[in-house]
């Protein structure tokens, strides 16, 4: 079953009256349950593919698809809405609620949705424990490593059940240990959840891990590499 | 959740927060205070107008209050009390009758309402029997010596009935009050000697004392000279009801001590009996029927009531006879309130600067709420909230200081003796004990509440305009 459809996505900033095609004619396929990395070098478009596969970024040209609904016809407000039901994000630099605790910040988006107390206590410890912080729960971020903050993000990117999950160079901050740590949960929750992950990354062990490899170059895909 | 993370985030820079709430506390304590005091004194003087002066309700002939004519008078009044009396709402009704007159004494001579009054039924409508100033007489204690009189401190001091003097009694008393020797060294110069006023007390005292001496010391000197002519003597004159000049001899049967010296400066109460034979006015009349009820909130219906009973006669409140006063108790919440707007929106700048500060630093994470799926409505919740609680923790803080203040200060009152003079010419007490009622208290929660939602739209409104993908990208 397809999640996420591009057609001819094109994007164009024009700065200083240069255009700069940051995507340049993409057109992908996303099936349930896949573990995608787009890679690439800098500037190649990675994180603005990203950003538009997300809604956070409009194409200049062309349609993105989430579960048969086009991006470009929804309204901004119902856009933030959709980003909340269907995509989960991971960030580069964690970006967690400074404030709140890890149990805190992965019942944030659920509350956001309403749900019901009890549910949002069992789905919040399901998901600590799937990322190895059970004891870790009051913890608040300054008081967590990279890693854990980043299991953390994880935890709250899948709290809602989402589609699919975005993330923007997970691992960029983290040391080895703690690389192998988080694609290992990561890797476990797309098999268990069946949820979507595409990463954007240029980390070899991500790319490694990856069961599909998309490779961008000037905006372009160059190469989309399904490995079993 | 919302709610949660914006107290949380109140206290992520702990420093900022605490000077603002703290900015916020003193603005709120000031003004709450401030507004104490007026009420005080505004309550002070609201009360001093209907116990010694006015009372709630008055009924006169309809021509009396304009051309003060001796014949504009009621008749059968035992009648009319009768009624009146027999009134729900009411708690007690007497007479009066009205001259204007002349007070003379050998050197001078003050025009003065003289006021016929029954005593013992006076003391069931007004107070100023307890504003007896101690050692100057007893408030017609004996009804037989129909020659006392209940006159002003101020009357009494232009009629020099009040003299000055100093003694070793009053030295040793003003040393207690740990006056500087010098100054009693100085004043010592003029023991035993008499002073017939004010002025020329005053001239001698400034003869021995410094500028700055005299300011500060000056009037607790004039208040412990002060020594009263026991039953001094005086005469009052007036025409009597066939326009004959007539009048009487009077002693000083006691001297009222109240806040307003306008009143004290020209009201003298002497027996009903004696004005009336004076004045040759037959038995059963009055000029003035005066009445007291039990709740003064009642005064507007018992007006509008007493007016329909006697229609031919003129019915006025105290709002209607004094009606510079009705103004100012009537309109006193709201000038308290704008008082307070003013000083919350004074601090709703420095509030709105915080929130601007907070907005800039926290860019990333606002585009990351965004991006979960935050929308704009629960991102502007979210800062109006943080907002809100800043102003309220101060807003609290400020109130619970000032109650606590005002709770002191209204059981021992503040004394603006400085400024004695002035304040009893406009008729309020120098001193004043600090009054506000819980709901001024709820009043200033909601403009707080109102402020800090105020304070939030523009920042809040700047969170708005965040591009997710930009804000992300912030360092």
């Amino acid at each position: 079953m397809k999640v996420l459809e591009l057609f001819n996505v094109h994007k164009v900033y024009n700065t200083t009256h240069v255009e700069v095609h940051a995507v340049n004619d993409v057109c992908l396929e996303f099936e349930e349950g896949e573990f995608a990395a787009i890679v690439g070098p800098s500037g190649s478009g990675k994180t603005t593919l990203l950003n538009m596969i997300g809604g956070l970024d409009m194409p200049t040209e062309g349609r993105i698809l989430v579960n048969s609904t086009d991006l470009s016809t929804l309204k901004s407000s119902a856009i933030i809405d959709f980003r909340m039901r269907n995509i989960g994000f991971v960030f580069q630099s964690y970006n967690l609620i400074p404030v709140l605790t890890a149990k805190e910040n992965i019942e944030f988006i659920m509350n956001l949705q309403k749900w019901p107390r009890k549910k949002r206590d069992k789905r919040t410890m399901e998901l600590l424990k799937a990322v190895g912080l059970e004891d870790r729960v009051d913890s608040r971020p300054a008081q967590l490593s990279g890693g854990q903050q980043q299991r953390v993000a994880v935890a709250r990117a899948l709290a809602s059940k989402p589609r699919f999950v975005l993330a923007d160079e997970p691992t960029a901050n983290l040391d080895t240990k703690s690389t192998e740590n988080l694609l290992d949960i990561m890797e476990k929750l797309n098999r268990e959840e069946n949820i979507t992950f595409i990463f954007s990354t240029h980390d070899a062990r991500v790319v490694k891990k990856a069961r599909r490899v998309i490779t961008l170059e000037d905006g372009k895909v160059v190469s989309d590499e399904i490995r079993e | 959740m919302i709610t949660k993370t914006a107290w949380k985030n109140v206290w992520r820079n702990k420093i900022r927060s605490l000077v603002v709430i703290a900015s916020v506390t003193v603005g709120i304590f000031a003004g709450v205070f401030a507004v104490g005091v007026m009420n005080g004194a505004v309550d002070q003087r609201v009360d001093e107008v209907l116990d010694n002066e006015v009372s709630h309700i008055q009924i006169t002939h309809p021509d009396f209050r304009s051309n003060n004519d001796l014949a504009c008078n009621l008749e059968n009044v035992s009648t009319l009390k009768e009624r009146i009396s027999g009134l729900e709402k009411v708690e007690a009704v007497c007479d009066r009758l009205f001259v204007v007159g002349m007070a003379n004494t050998a050197r001078k001579s003050v025009g003065v309402n003289i006021i016929g009054i029954n005593p013992e039924e006076e003391k069931e409508i007004f107070g100023l029997y307890k504003e007896l100033e101690p050692g100057t007489g007893d408030y017609f204690a004996d009804p037989d010596r129909e020659e006392l009189s209940y006159i002003g401190f101020d009357l009494a001091k232009t009629l020099n009935i009040i003299r000055y003097q100093v003694n070793d009694e009053i030295i040793e008393e003003l040393r207690s009050e740990e006056l500087p020797e010098d100054i009693l060294a100085g004043i010592s110069e003029f023991t035993g000697e008499r002073f017939d006023n004010e002025r020329s007390f005053k001239k001698a005292m400034r003869s021995v004392l410094t500028a700055k001496q005299e300011s500060e010391y000056g009037r607790l000197i004039l208040e412990k000279a002060q020594t009263f002519r026991e039953r001094a003597k005086f005469t009052l004159t007036f025409v009597n009801s066939n326009n004959h000049q007539t009048g009487g001899v009077f002693r000083v049967g006691g001297i009222y001590n109240i806040p307003n010296s306008m009143f004290e400066s020209n009201q003298v109460f002497i027996q009903d009996r004696i004005l009336r034979r004076l004045i040759e006015f037959p038995e059963n009349t009055a000029h003035q029927i005066v009445i007291r009820l039990t709740d003064v909130d009642d005064t507007r219906t018992m007006t509008k009531k007493l007016r329909s009973d006697f229609p031919e006669l003129e019915v006025l409140n105290w709002k209607q006879i004094q009606p510079d006063m009705a103004m100012m108790s009537d309109f006193a919440g709201v000038m308290y309130g704008f008082f307070m707007v003013i000083i919350l929106a004074a601090l709703a700048f420095g509030i709105v600067n915080t929130m601007l500060m907070v907005v800039l630093e926290r860019t990333k994470e606002l585009g990351m709420l965004t991006a979960i799926g935050m929308n704009k409505k629960k991102v502007f919740r979210m800062i109006m909230t943080e907002s809100v609680f800043l102003s309220l923790t101060g807003g609290v803080a400020g109130m619970v200081v000032s109650w606590i203040i005002i709770k002191v200060t209204s059981a021992r009152g503040i004394n603006f003796g400085s400024m004695q003079e002035g304040l009893e010419a406009m008729g309020f007490s120098s001193y004043i004990y600090p009054d506000i009622g819980i709901d001024f208290f709820m009043i200033v929660t909601i403009l707080i509440i109102i402020t800090g939602i105020l304070s939030s739209v523009y920042p809040a409104l700047k969170a708005l305009k965040l591009d997710p993908a930009e804000a992300l990208r912030t360092e």
